[in-house]
């Protein structure tokens, strides 16, 4: 069992700085400290023989010596609210029995070893209290037994408590790693391997490495896993990274704010990553997502080679319906458009539904 | 004359690549792999700009910032990382970093930005733009100190074209504002984001990390 941790402080002493070291180690007001102290100094001395005993603790590291300070001081506090002085012995023995055999034994567990001393001497004072028949101690022993008992074993309840959270966070610890492990094997590992068995197509393992930086990234900074349809940006994550493995083309995705996916928008949306990466040439593409209070909008640019609309033929449907279209009956509105300084833009924009 | 550059990140392979990519353009004068490391060199060399990491093993790159920016405030600094966690980005650019960009940015793209941000202007990724926005929205709906804490209209234009990707010459052209303008904007967003003491950038960029 190690002792806590204190030391008198320099800093704030008015004697020897022994409260204001308890109020550090304690972490509460010094004044609130000073104020047990004098209280308990009026109750017979026992302030100023506790004060004495920290501070041998807290200078001297002396524990034994600390310890029978410690039982003078709770003898003269005893003493003081009227106890007679057999049953102060009585107690006394009690707890510095008890003490001696926590400390030898190291703990209470059952199968812990005890101290028979220590044992015997509180079983002693324990009789010596019983048998006191004065008036005075009638009502006052049993409780006064019971407050004994409690402060000696608070501090190995306190113990027990927190080797059981220990225990707590060892197990969650232990199940972390469990969960890493499988995640690490079931993406990570996997695209290593893809990586080795596609060395020779430099596009394919760019993509692939891409896709495992996105899904990697989006676990480890908490981003809701790909697919989750309740985030626009992941969903949109999740197109990218599609259109990146199929076309071989960087997807850089920028986002402000979120919102709840809206199937059109992110299907116009794929649509257009997907045009861009086939005909406009390029090998990097930029997606931005811009949630506002009453509208979605997304942006899919290029710096490719233009666009122009009238030569597209009539039967292809890309545009006219799946992104166009699709938008339309949605509520909302798409726009293409020459971007400054060449390529193209497809603007998707679609009115957020008041929730 | 080369710029002269300290690299800080405690990635052995990313350093050794970007030492390589950035031979020819700058001038790689010292390299470190931790905040202790980091802050007597920088110290030390007083270089025109430093690539930091927004991770390192020993702290993050803010305490980098922190622990060298009041004595050599000619320093300046571009945070460099693959994470994309809005909290850190805005913790970094916060601590007085001129700019952000991902891990994934092209050579020739991160010689630019170095550039960039050693003649005083601001390097704003179209990334970093979008958190940007969307944290002085969060802030705007609060209400608060209009000065410091609201984009004005065309800066908030600015930033959504970054965002969608056009460079500074693109959006000056389609603004029909000159390219110092557009600059002069970009280094106002930045200010307002370092001078704000609004608690709400902190405070969203803290629930974006718990969403």
């Amino acid at each position: 069992m190690p002792l806590p941790s204190f030391a008198a402080s320099d800093d704030e002493r008015v004697i020897a700085g022994v409260c204001a070291g308890i109020a550090q180690a304690l972490a509460v007001d010094v004044t609130l400290v000073r104020l047990v102290f004098t209280l308990l100094a009026l109750a017979g001395g026992a302030g100023i023989v506790l004060y004495f005993a920290l501070w041998v603790y807290g200078s001297k590291g002396k524990v034994w010596l600390t310890a029978l300070l410690v039982l003078f001081a709770g003898s003269l506090l005893l003493h003081a609210v009227g106890l007679s002085d057999r049953s102060v012995l009585g107690i006394a023995l009690v707890a510095g029995g008890l003490a001696f055999a926590w400390r030898r034994g190291g703990s209470f567990r059952p199968d812990a070893p005890l101290s028979y001393g220590g044992l015997i001497v509180a079983g002693a004072g324990a009789v010596l209290l019983l048998e006191t028949g004065g008036a005075d101690t009638t009502v006052l022993a049993p409780g006064a037994i019971a407050g004994a008992l409690l402060l000696i074993a608070g501090p190995w309840l306190w113990r027990l408590a927190l080797e059981r959270d220990a225990e707590r966070a060892a197990r969650i610890r232990s199940d972390e790693r469990s969960e890493v492990a499988a995640r690490v094997h079931d993406s990570v590992l996997q695209t290593l391997a893809l990586i080795q068995r596609h060395a020779q197509e430099p596009r394919r393992v760019a993509s692939l490495a891409r896709r495992q930086e996105r899904e990697l990234r989006g676990w480890l900074y908490g981003d809701r896993p790909l697919g989750d349809q309740s985030s626009l940006v992941a969903a949109l994550s999740a197109v990218a990274a599609d259109v990146e493995e199929l076309h071989g083309v960087r997807v850089e995705l920028a986002s402000a704010g979120d919102t709840t996916a809206e199937e059109p928008l992110v299907l116009a949306a794929r649509e257009a990553m997907t045009n861009a990466a086939k005909f406009a040439g390029v090998d990097e593409i930029d997606v931005y997502v811009d949630v506002e209070d009453d509208v979605v909008s997304v942006f899919v640019r290029d710096r490719g080679r233009g666009f122009d609309r009238a030569s597209v033929p009539e039967d292809r449907r890309g545009i006219v319906e799946s992104i166009e279209g699709r938008l339309a009956r949605a509520g909302g509105s798409a726009l293409i458009s020459a971007a400054a300084g060449g390529g193209t833009e497809v603007e998707l924009r679609l009115p957020r539904v008041a929730s | 004359m080369k710029r002269r550059v300290v690299l800080v990140d405690d990635h052995e392979l990313f350093l050794a690549g970007v030492r390589g990519e950035l031979a020819d353009a700058v001038d790689v004068v010292g390299e470190a792999g931790s905040v202790a490391q980091a802050v007597p060199l920088i110290k030390e060399l007083d270089p025109e700009v430093v690539l930091l990491d927004v991770h390192l093993q020993d702290g993050n790159g803010a305490a980098v910032i922190n622990a060298v920016a009041p004595e050599r405030p000619g320093v300046r600094f571009l945070a460099l990382s693959v994470s994309d966690a809005a909290e850190d980005v805005i913790a970094v650019i916060r601590a007085g970093a001129r700019g952000y960009v991902t891990k994934t940015i092209s050579a020739q793209d991160l010689a630019a930005a170095v550039e960039r941000v050693a003649s005083g202007d601001a390097v704003f990724s179209p990334r970093l733009a979008g958190f940007v926005l969307d944290a002085f929205r969060a802030g705007e709906r609060v209400g608060g100190d209009a000065e410091l804490d609201e984009l004005t209209p065309r800066e908030r234009e600015v930033l959504q074209l970054i965002a969608r990707g056009y460079m500074y010459k693109e959006i000056a052209g389609r603004l029909h504002l000159s390219v110092k303008t557009v600059e002069s904007h970009v280094s106002n967003v930045l200010r307002k984001l370092q001078l704000s003491s609004r608690h709400e950038l902190t405070r969203w960029a803290t629930d974006h990390r718990l969403v």
